[in-house]
């Protein structure tokens, strides 16, 4: 029986352990508001909030998504054919829900806008020097405001979301107009100017003046279609002029010679001149696919993504800026070739090639950091803001003429306040060509039809009339299935 | 018979040390005891020396009976003189007199059919002739003709119901395993094995040598006893134990050559150059080659990718078992060698496995077994590379006239023409995904018999497992940025099983068994992983992280339990009328609250018509059984801490050339997740006729499982990604058919053949409240398709895909339609449903299914003298294959520019081929991959095995035996599909990955194999 007794005591032994409750121990898991209720666990809510907005192909700016959804405007085409069926739904107003481009835009701004709302809701709650958390709350006020804005102004009316919680609603949720969105988007960045210091914690992050120069532009964009209210140009030259006059506060300043902006080296990466940028680092896995071969022609191996319209190109006044601007000789293994001769007839931009290691270096994965806002756009917009909100001013004129110096061209004088407006606008697209500017230039001053009137025959065509409706893309049809109420 | 007087022991004593304390939550137990008899103890063996259960003993004219329990043990009264009847089914039985002695030993010898009578069942052993549930049995000899080299293989095609698919041809690669389809969406459906006692066993790492039966349970009322783990049905594997006699020595060795199944129709270089010129004429760009390229091109063939990444492999194997024994202590050990190398280049699998089986007497009431096993499976590149990351996808999107390697011997590093990715070449050679996973496995049993019939079985169970990854990138598949890194794994999983159970014969017609079991199981794993990224030595690969520029590091845990109660009840009347009944509670730390436990209760019967009377006058039937059945089973298999919302860890870039961490928030937590509970039914009917020559066995059932684990999708809006919650209900029925016998039985001639066939329909009941459709994909074909490829609607069967229907091409008379859609002549037509002139969202629907139908599996033996012939066939029918594999191959997408499968010269060419489907080259063509333009059928009749073997005649060799065998796997596929093989699948994990079915992009494809096998047996 000695055996028995043996087991007998085996057996107790695991019924001892039953007296153990079944509890989860989910070491190493974060869960729950107890992730950002310390100042090291806001700034990891923040800085986290930043990755949706530049997540490889998945979501956000860092692929050619960010010039898919900018299409319509004419510094950008693709290719007739290859594989950019995707991308020419954008260029020629055909744009199904199912194009995968759009959701990554729309899912990149929406996950950071919910990582920003769940430091926005936790913030007060930390203990702590405020002149620490402050600025943490300022960037995720920023991230928000930068994120709603780029949706109000592709979809227009959008589900607005200010909670980061989860609940059965979220199926149920009704689209908001445009002036609802933009409340919040003035509304947080007012926070966020007020919250954030003067210098950046890092280049990718967002300070004092990427608020105020992104609530310039913001207000710019209220005092066109489809918000309309004249009274932001003077809110929008102000706020611009706040920026200027800090320029020096806010470490920002015109890089003086365009090559070096656009030398696709490390040169032009983290300058003065990034009011914001996302910043990247290939081999660490966040890069950069915009840049290099995306905007490369295939004779050279690269994609064919993105180029330039013919009419465009042509237009755009010579000089030192169309040269650093665009790429049109193509060195192919029979020799080099004239865009003429080229697979797509097209010139291309130089802007966004890689030079490092060597001369057009074959990658899709880069380091270079993508510009949203140069301190050139904080220029352009006071100038614009001023002449539209009364007459161009001094001020006006040395802002535009700054750029234009640069670029090669003479000094403007003596316009009126729309034919400085329009100069403006003009300076605009060429100065900011291919920089995700244009097609929302052309949307607030209702240019987008005549923008497209007059392609040259080689460029692709709209298929079917442009009108309001195309000036915005439609929900992506996951969302738009998950809840018809947004369709 | 033999009957041998062992020691002696009248175990007067047992009754007042039965023991009153621990086990108060097992029935009482009656022990009967008359003055005048004795107890008498015996066991019953076959003639191998096996023990021998559920054999009846009674005395001859006496209400005394009993019956063997799983050791072969039993134990009666009976007075010296009387006699002891041993009877088995289709037995008439031995008899022995009861002399002074009262423990005895009873060899049963083959005349009787003995082992094959007896299969486990969950927890315990039962006559099969008592079952009432729906089970199949395999044995080794079902399969020994065949050369296994992996445990999934044994059950493909064998058992109606069970539908088996090679997902991935990598060696070792991905094998889905169903039975009676899929329960479950978001929950894993493949089924709980059990091997040798261990629930939750991983069967990768099993030797199949090792095996020595599998018994399948299908329906609830048999995989009840696993309550919230036996909804996908349980597999029972057994292994070899040692036989008492001369010791046995078996030596196999075998080695196999492989070759891709088959190669697909690509364009040569000149044509593919003229396809591509012909492209950009018709789309207004300039030509992409000068004739005299395309002249060079015609003269020198250039490349087929698909030959450079393909080859012929070679597989050897070896295998030993020794085993021997004593009447009272028996072993098997056996050590196994594999060396599978894959039919694409650099891909291998290596397997070293040991196991030792050992089994005691240790006394008369306690005995021991202690198995242990151990393995080692080393792969490179049997896994990931999947979609447009596969050496095979990218084999055919690269342009044939671009060489492997550049003028200076380096890879061709970019397509200019075609792909936007990987030389296919560099992506199976220039990269490693390398795991060394080591398992080890340790059960030990001890079983105590109190009184003969009543006994107390208590194991312990660890395994051990511990994975070590070694990836590497080179150069020319990171953009010049190498990068590395390993991952260490350990998981631990420990069982504690207490099972009391106590079996009577109560007179003649009364037999009871009943069963109750305590069990715990708890898991944990332990993980970490570091990476290196752009390598300063990269040819130092993952062996130095240290010296590369940025790093990664990342660590994890988790850990859950499981606590059970159970019990079971079997009760035969008079062998005829019988009832099984079982109850397990399981309680699981997945779960919070009220939510944590769960009971699982399920009953069948069955009634064995042969022994009435109105059928034995028949003399029709040896055998035949009605059967029904009903029980709840659960599925908990989805990972720990789904209910809290956590967050995930994610890097990115503030400053250029390095990433800083911080945190998102991931999937939102579920705090009200419970069980997915399956209810289901089954009927079945059992007959063998033609003195066994015959047996036929049907079933029919239905399972309707609930409160459905299913990620539910969160609108990208509030953040994307998806919630667990327990929605909707599906159901699934089918009906299996088995028919096996011996169709022709001579003196030098034996046909055995078994055929089994099973229709498997399910259907989506209900979803989320207020919504009518959900998406079940995760967009497979990233860079193909824009979407999830999968939806399910109620109504509708799982696996539906979701997708346009393709009209064909615009025909010149309908240019004027074509017009309003903005398309021309020769550009695809798509129909569409809403007519508003717009191909868009509104216009998708059900287009197919991925989930095959029916299934079925026919094995045949052919033996002359010592020759055997063994052709076996499976297949599967009534599903679609989504062919991306295909569609990118004819279509320009996201990540392909031009074509190269050869069907696209058969293309719409206005005013040349104005018939063809295949759309034209044009500015205003949209091909959408999602539409029945790349469904295809997928049914499949594969010849799995076509194998010789021959034993040389005993008489020219007195020992060692020799079998030498000559067998050909997957030789002939009989099917319409166009791809490499419809049987592999793009979606092998992940969330929905079970009913996300029959997509065909880049997957690894399955090899044909010849096979030269030896066995020696000494």
């Amino acid at each position: 029986m000695k055996y028995f007794a043996i087991i007998s005591l085996l057996s107790a032994l695991t019924f001892s352990s039953c007296n153990k409750t079944l509890q989860e121990d989910p070491n190493g898991q974060l869960t729950g508001a107890g992730a950002v209720n310390s100042i090291p666990g806001l700034q990891a809510a923040v800085l986290g909030a930043y990755q949706p907005l530049k997540n490889g192909y998945t979501s956000g700016f860092a692929s050619s998504a960010i010039v898919a959804v900018l299409m319509g405007s004419e510094d950008l085409t693709t290719h007739p054919a290859s594989n950019k069926q995707e991308l020419r739904e954008m260029d020629q107003f055909a744009v199904n829900a199912t194009n995968s481009r759009i959701n990554v835009i729309w899912l990149g701004c929406y996950k950071a806008i919910q990582n920003a709302n769940n430091v926005i809701a936790n913030y007060t709650k930390v203990s702590g020097d405020p002149a620490v958390i402050n600025p943490l709350a300022g960037e995720a006020y920023f991230i928000r405001a930068f994120s709603y804005y780029w949706l109000v102004r592709l979809w227009g009316n959008i589900p607005l979301i200010t909670t980061a919680d989860y609940s059965a609603d979220v199926y149920n949720v009704k689209k908001s107009t445009p002036q609802d969105v933009y409340k919040l988007i003035e509304s947080d960045l007012q926070q966020a100017e007020k919250m954030l210091s003067n210098t950046k914690a890092a280049p990718g992050r967002a300070n004092a003046g990427a608020a105020k120069a992104l609530l310039a532009d913001v207000y710019l964009t209220e005092g066109g279609w489809p918000i309309k209210d004249a009274s932001k140009y003077a809110l929008a030259a102000a706020k611009a002029k706040e920026v200027i006059d800090n320029k020096g506060a806010y470490g920002f300043d015109l890089v003086p010679d365009l090559a070096q902006l656009w030398s696709g080296t490390p040169a032009s990466i983290g300058t003065p001149e990034e009011v914001f940028a996302f910043q990247f680092c290939a081999s660490c896995g966040n890069g950069n696919s915009v840049y290099g071969k995306s905007s490369m022609p295939s004779d050279e191996g690269g994609w064919d993504d993105y180029f330039t319209e013919i009419n465009f190109y042509n237009n755009f006044p010579a000089g030192k800026r169309k040269d650093v601007t665009f790429y049109t000789s193509f060195k192919t293994s029979a020799g080099v070739i004239n865009w003429q001769n080229g697979i797509t007839k097209h010139p291309y931009y130089n802007k966004f090639r890689i030079n490092t290691p060597t001369p057009g270096y074959l990658t899709s994965s880069t380091n270079m950091s993508t510009p949203i806002i140069r301190y050139a756009h904080v220029l352009l917009i006071f100038a614009e803001a001023q002449a539209r909100a009364g007459a161009p001013s001094t001020d006006a004129y040395a802002a535009i003429n700054k750029v234009r110096a640069r670029a090669g061209l003479p000094d403007l004088a003596n316009l009126s306040a729309t034919d400085f407006a329009n100069e403006v606008v003009q300076e605009r697209s060429w100065e900011f060509a291919g920089e995700y500017t244009r097609w929302f230039d052309l949307q607030r001053l209702e240019l987008v039809e005549s923008a497209n009137a007059n392609k040259d025959a080689s460029d692709l065509p709209p298929l079917r009339p442009i009108s309001k409706a195309s000036y915005w893309l439609p929900i992506p049809y996951g969302d738009a299935q998950l809840n018809p109420g947004i369709k | 018979m033999n009957t041998a007087n062992l020691s002696c022991s009248t175990d007067e004593k047992l009754k007042s040390m039965f023991p009153r304390i621990v086990f108060v939550w097992v029935l009482c137990v009656p022990v009967l005891l008359f003055a005048q008899e004795k107890k008498i103890k015996g066991t019953v063996l076959d003639d191998m020396g096996h023990p021998l259960p559920g054999i009846n003993v009674t005395v001859k004219g006496k209400h005394q009976g009993a019956v063997t329990d799983s050791a072969g043990s039993f134990g009666i009264l009976a007075a010296k003189g009387d006699v002891l009847r041993f009877s088995s089914v289709n037995y008439e039985g031995d008899e022995q007199t009861i002399g002074d002695g009262s423990t005895y030993l009873m060899a049963l010898h083959s005349k009787v059919r003995t082992i094959s009578d007896v299969v486990v069942v969950g927890y315990g052993v039962q006559r099969k002739k008592d079952l009432t549930g729906a089970l199949t049995s395999i044995s080794t000899k079902d399969f020994k003709d065949q050369p296994i080299t992996s445990v999934s293989q044994i059950l493909q095609g064998r058992s109606a119901g069970v539908q088996v698919t090679s997902n991935a041809g990598a060696p070792g690669g991905n094998v889905s395993v169903r039975i009676r389809g899929n329960n479950s969406i978001k929950g894993d459906n493949n089924p709980l094995y059990v091997i040798d006692g261990f629930v939750g066993a991983d069967y990768s790492t099993l030797n199949p040598a090792d095996i020595e039966s599998m018994e399948v349970l299908k329906d609830a009322s048999a995989t009840a006893i696993y309550g919230s783990r036996g909804a996908n049905g349980v597999v029972l594997i057994t292994t070899k134990r040692g036989k008492p006699g001369q010791l046995q020595v078996d030596f196999s060795p075998r080695f196999s050559s492989s070759r891709v199944i088959k190669k697909l129709d690509l364009l040569n270089a000149a044509d593919f150059a003229e396809t591509a010129n012909a492209n950009a004429a018709a789309t207004g760009t300039s030509p992409i080659f000068t004739p005299d390229q395309i002249a060079q091109f015609r003269k020198t063939g250039g490349t087929n990718w698909q030959d450079e990444i393909f080859r012929t492999a070679p597989t050897q194997e070896y295998q030993l078992g020794i085993s021997g024994g004593t009447d009272k202590t028996s072993f098997y050990i056996s050590g196994n060698y594999l060396d599978q190398q894959g039919v694409i280049i650099n891909s291998y699998l290596k397997r070293y496995a040991f196991r030792s089986n050992l089994q005691s007497q240790l006394t008369d009431k306690l005995s021991l077994h202690l198995n242990v096993s151990a393995a080692r499976l080393q792969s490179c590149n049997t896994t990931g590379n999947l979609g447009r990351f596969s050496p095979v996808t990218q084999a055919i999107a690269w342009s044939p006239t671009l060489p492997v390697y550049d003028a200076k011997g380096n890879y061709t590093l970019n397509d200019p023409i075609s792909s936007i990715t990987y030389n296919p070449v560099a992506i199976a050679k220039d990269q490693s995904m390398r795991n060394d996973n080591t398992a080890a496995n340790l059960m030990l049993g001890l079983r105590y018999e109190f009184i003969p019939g009543l006994s107390l079985d208590v194991s312990g169970g660890v395994n051990y497992t511990n994975a070590q990854g070694r990836n590497y990138t080179g150069p020319a598949v990171s953009q010049n940025l190498p990068s590395a890194s390993r991952s260490s794994l350990e998981g631990i999983a420990l069982q504690s099983t207490n099972n009391l159970t106590y079996t009577h014969l109560f007179g003649t017609d009364h037999r009871l068994t009943l069963m109750g079991v305590f069990e715990v199981q708890s898991f944990t794993s332990n993980g970490f992983n570091a990476s290196g990224n752009n390598l300063t030595y990269p040819s130092m690969e993952a062996y130095n992280l240290a010296l590369a520029a940025t790093y990664g590091v990342g660590t994890t845990y988790s850990n859950y339990s499981l606590y059970s109660y159970l019990g079971r009840v079997n009760y035969s009347f008079k062998d005829k009328y019988l009832l099984t009944a079982s109850l397990r509670r399981d309680g699981s730390s997945k779960f919070q609250g009220n939510n944590q436990y769960s009971v699982f209760p399920s009953a069948g019967v069955a009634w064995r018509l042969s022994e009435e009377p109105f059928i034995k006058a028949l003399h029709k039937f040896d055998n035949l059984k009605i059967r029904a059945g009903y029980g709840v089973t659960g599925n908990q298999a989805i990972n720990p801490y789904q209910t809290l919302t956590t967050y995930s860890n994610v890097t990115t870039a503030f400053t250029t050339g390095t990433v800083t961490p911080g945190i998102l928030l991931g999937n939102p937590g579920n705090p009200n997740l419970k069980w997915e509970t399956t209810r289901q039914a089954d009927i079945g009917v059992d007959a063998d006729f033609l003195q066994n020559r015959l047996s036929v066995s049907a079933d029919y059932y239905v399972k309707n499982t609930n409160n459905l684990l299913l990620s539910v999708a969160v609108p990208a809006y509030a953040g994307g990604g998806s919630v667990l919650s327990n929605v909707g209900k599906v159901q699934n029925k089918g009906i299996e058919l088995t028919v096996s016998g011996t169709p022709v039985m001579t003196k030098d001639f034996k046909w055995t053949s078994s055929f089994n066939f099973a229709v498997l329909n399910n259907t989506v009941k209900q979803l989320v409240q207020g919504q009518d459709t959900l998406f079940t994909g995760s967009n497979v074909g990233s860079g193909l398709s824009t979407q999830s490829e999968f939806v399910l609607i109620p109504g509708q069967r799982m696996g539906s895909y979701w997708g346009l229907t393709y009209l064909g091409t615009w025909k010149p008379k309908d240019a004027a339609d074509a017009a309003k859609f903005g398309a021309q002549p020769g550009d695809a037509r798509y129909q569409d449903l809403d007519g508003n002139n717009i191909i868009n969202g509104a216009d998708y629907h059900v287009i197919g299914n991925g989930l095959p139908k029916y299934s079925w599996g026919w094995n045949n033996s052919f033996t002359y003298k010592g020759l055997t012939l063994n052709i076996f066939l499976q297949s599967l029918s009534g599903f679609d294959k989504l062919d991306y594999t295909y569609a990118a191959g004819i279509t320009a997408n996201s990540d392909v520019r031009q074509a190269t499968i050869a069907d696209i010269r058969n293309r719409y060419i206005p005013g040349v081929n104005e018939t063809s489907d295949i759309p034209a080259f044009s500015k205003t063509n949209k091909n959408y991959t999602l539409s029945t333009r790349f469904l295809e059928n997928g049914s499949f009749i594969r010849f799995k095995n076509i194998g010789l073997s021959y034993e040389l005649p005993k008489s020219l060799l007195h020992r060692p035996g020799i079998t030498v065998s000559l067998s050909g796997t997957n030789l002939i596929t009989i099917t319409k599909y166009k791809g490499f093989d419809p049987e592999t699948n793009s979606v092998t994990s992940g969330a929905g990955a079970d009913v996300n079915q029959g997509i065909d992009y880049g997957s690894y494809p399955n090899a044909k194999t010849v096979t030269l096998g030896f066995n020696f047996k000494f």
